[in-house]
């Protein structure tokens, strides 16, 4: 008798306790969805309900004028195909490189591996404003030599990716590092004793068997890409027009849009909200059919320790 | 002796094959990162002119580090904002993660949810973004809001010891949310690592009486120290590169603008670079092992 109480008691006290630690992370994970609350709701109110203190998060009459007016300014069609064939360009090149360093790392001894391992841990924290300065002096001096346009275009940072230094290449080598290494290498032998050379070992074994993987760091590129904005602002300069540096213009072109029309439209909050949410759209869309292979890739990067 | 023969052959394919494969990376790395990082220092020292006949380089000596912090009068104070912000920002965020982390490790149930929420930011998280959220959450239409927390009395009081904290704290408490938005990366680390953590040795502190606050302090704590510092590297060398803060949009400025303004971009930025590697060089001596302590054996 004594026993089974005390053992209700253990249960009831675990049971409070995991009750807290739900009401807790309830209220943390409000804490992070709030931005994102806001900015929808926000979206859908009209220009009197965002100055009025009353309304807080349900508008009271909603509408979807301040999408269309946001989606205008920040020229949807042709902004969104561009962010799309621009982050997907620069995350192939981008997947394609980590795979071969993640492979090298994975399956060859060569001399100073640690030193170029470590390398490519420091080039994470290497801050990039650092880097830009003299990039785009390269980049300038390059165009002027050989007279092909790379400002204003993909080319720089497509040959960046190309080499392994877009967008935390690190993190995606540090992937691909990772599964490689739980590929078992008799496989590799097998293949190799059958006459494949070290090339098709890489593409008809080992990348073959990490499809996942190459999706996971594809997408992961992919992000990446369409959310960087300083190296882009840099090197491309608004010449192709991208969601993300639309966004950061918002407030002026839309200025601009409603002074040369004529009309007496004023920026708000709701004007604002509604383009944020436009462009972080397709982003959520993606993350809701792919979250769990997202979260599995920073999980597989190893650097938790094996 | 055959044998070596072999065995030197297949290192040096080894050697080849490995250097094939890292050719994309290293050479990349010394273009695009060595080289620039190099020359940065250099420029650092000189007026940057770009002309028709491409940049005219001339050497001045410290004269753009004499502009930088003596003549601009901005760069100073955007510096020791910068530094000001990213301080209790980290801070946070390796604690918050932690924390997080440590709690959803001890749930059963709804797992997979809230770490869905939790790596949301990490997917839609830029620039701009996170530009327009906080202007939205301070202005509204041209109107500064009123801060709520700095009316608390308990902020009064500090308020009246040290501005510059409580000015520190309001910050963290003003923008909590874009604070956490940093978290999403660090606590699917934490997570994983905690996982790792023999669950013997919880055992064995069971069995000698530990209580859970106890194996808080005395095993996940220690045991997850490598992996607070990877976290907090990495909140450091993200919300640097975040256009939030203002060096940034000074540097910016300053390489938009062609008369010199690339060489004291390039001091601007190695100034700013030295300022990130030197909290990634704090993060390090905070969170790095410990070196063993000689136990003397009763």
């Amino acid at each position: 008798m004594k026993k089974i109480s005390a053992r209700l008691l253990k249960n009831s006290g675990y049971k409070a306790g995991s009750l807290v630690i739900y009401f807790i992370l309830i209220c943390v994970s409000f804490v992070y969805m709030e931005p994102v609350f806001r900015v929808i709701s926000k979206t859908f109110m009209s220009a009197a309900d965002v100055i009025d203190p009353a309304v807080e998060w349900l508008p009271r009459a909603s509408s979807t004028e301040n999408l269309r007016i946001a989606a205008r300014v920040l020229n949807l069609q042709k902004s969104l195909v561009n962010s799309l064939w621009f982050s997907a360009l620069l995350a192939g090149a981008q997947t394609i490189v980590s795979a071969l360093t993640g492979y090298a790392l994975s399956r060859y001894e060569f001399k100073f591996k640690r030193f170029w391992f470590m390398m490519i841990l420091l080039a994470f924290i290497v801050p990039l404003p650092v880097l830009m300065v003299p990039r785009l002096m390269m980049f300038i001096t390059f165009q002027e030599a050989t007279g092909i346009k790379m400002i204003g275009t993909a080319l720089p940072q497509v040959a960046m990716a190309l080499m392994g230094q877009g967008v935390y290449s690190t993190v995606l080598i540090l992937i691909f590092n990772n599964f490689f290494n739980m590929i078992p290498r008799v496989l590799d032998e097998a293949a190799m004793i059958d006459g494949a050379s070290p090339i098709q070992v890489f593409y008809h074994v080992v990348v073959r068997l990490s499809l996942t993987t190459v999706l996971v760091v594809f997408l992961f590129s992919f992000v990446w890409n369409w959310n960087e904005t300083y190296v882009t602002g840099t090197l491309v300069a608004g010449t192709i027009e991208l969601l993300p540096a639309k966004l950061n213009l918002f407030d002026q072109q839309f200025e601009s849009m409603v002074s040369s029309a004529g009309s007496a439209f004023r920026l708000n909050e709701a004007y604002k909200m509604a383009a944020t949410l436009i462009s972080i759209l397709p982003l959520i869309l993606l993350y809701l059919i792919v979250q769990k292979q997202f979260i599995q890739g920073i999980e597989n990067t190893g650097i938790t320790g094996e | 002796m055959k044998m070596r023969k072999k065995d030197a052959a297949f290192a040096r394919r080894q050697n080849r094959m490995g250097y094939l494969f890292m050719a994309p990376w290293i050479i990349g790395f010394l273009l695009f990162t060595l080289f620039p990082f190099v020359a940065t220092i250099g420029l650092s020292f000189t007026s940057v002119n770009s002309t028709i006949r491409g940049y005219e380089i001339t050497f001045t000596g410290w004269e753009n580090y004499i502009t930088a912090f003596f003549k601009n009068v901005e760069f100073v104070p955007a510096l020791g904002e910068f530094v000001m912000m990213i301080v209790p920002y980290t801070f946070m965020i390796v604690v918050v993660s932690f924390v997080v982390a440590y709690f959803l490790n001890r749930i059963k149930r709804g797992k997979a949810f809230f770490r869905t929420i939790f790596f949301l930011p990490v997917i839609i998280m830029s620039g701009p973004v996170m530009w327009q959220i906080l202007d939205s959450q301070t202005v509204i239409n041209g109107v500064a809001m009123p801060d709520e927390y700095t009316n608390l009395f308990l902020f009064n009081i500090l308020e009246s010891y040290s501005p510059a904290f409580s000015n520190m704290l309001s910050g963290v408490f003003r923008q909590l949310s874009t604070i956490l938005w940093f978290t999403g990366i660090p606590i699917v680390l934490f997570i994983n690592g905690m996982q790792k953590i023999n669950p013997s040795m919880y055992e064995a502190a069971r069995i000698d009486s530990a209580n859970e606050w106890q194996i808080l302090w005395k095993i996940t704590m220690p045991q997850i120290r490598p992996i607070a510092l990877i976290s907090s590297i990495f909140a450091i060398a993200q919300l640097s590169t975040y256009n939030i803060n203002t060096v940034y949009t000074l540097i910016r400025t300053a390489t938009a603008n062609m008369s010199n303004g690339l060489g004291y971009a390039a001091t601007y930025a190695w100034i700013y670079s030295l300022v990130v590697l030197l909290m990634i060089g704090i993060a390090f001596v905070i969170f790095r092992a410990p070196r063993d302590k000689e136990v003397p054996l009763p």
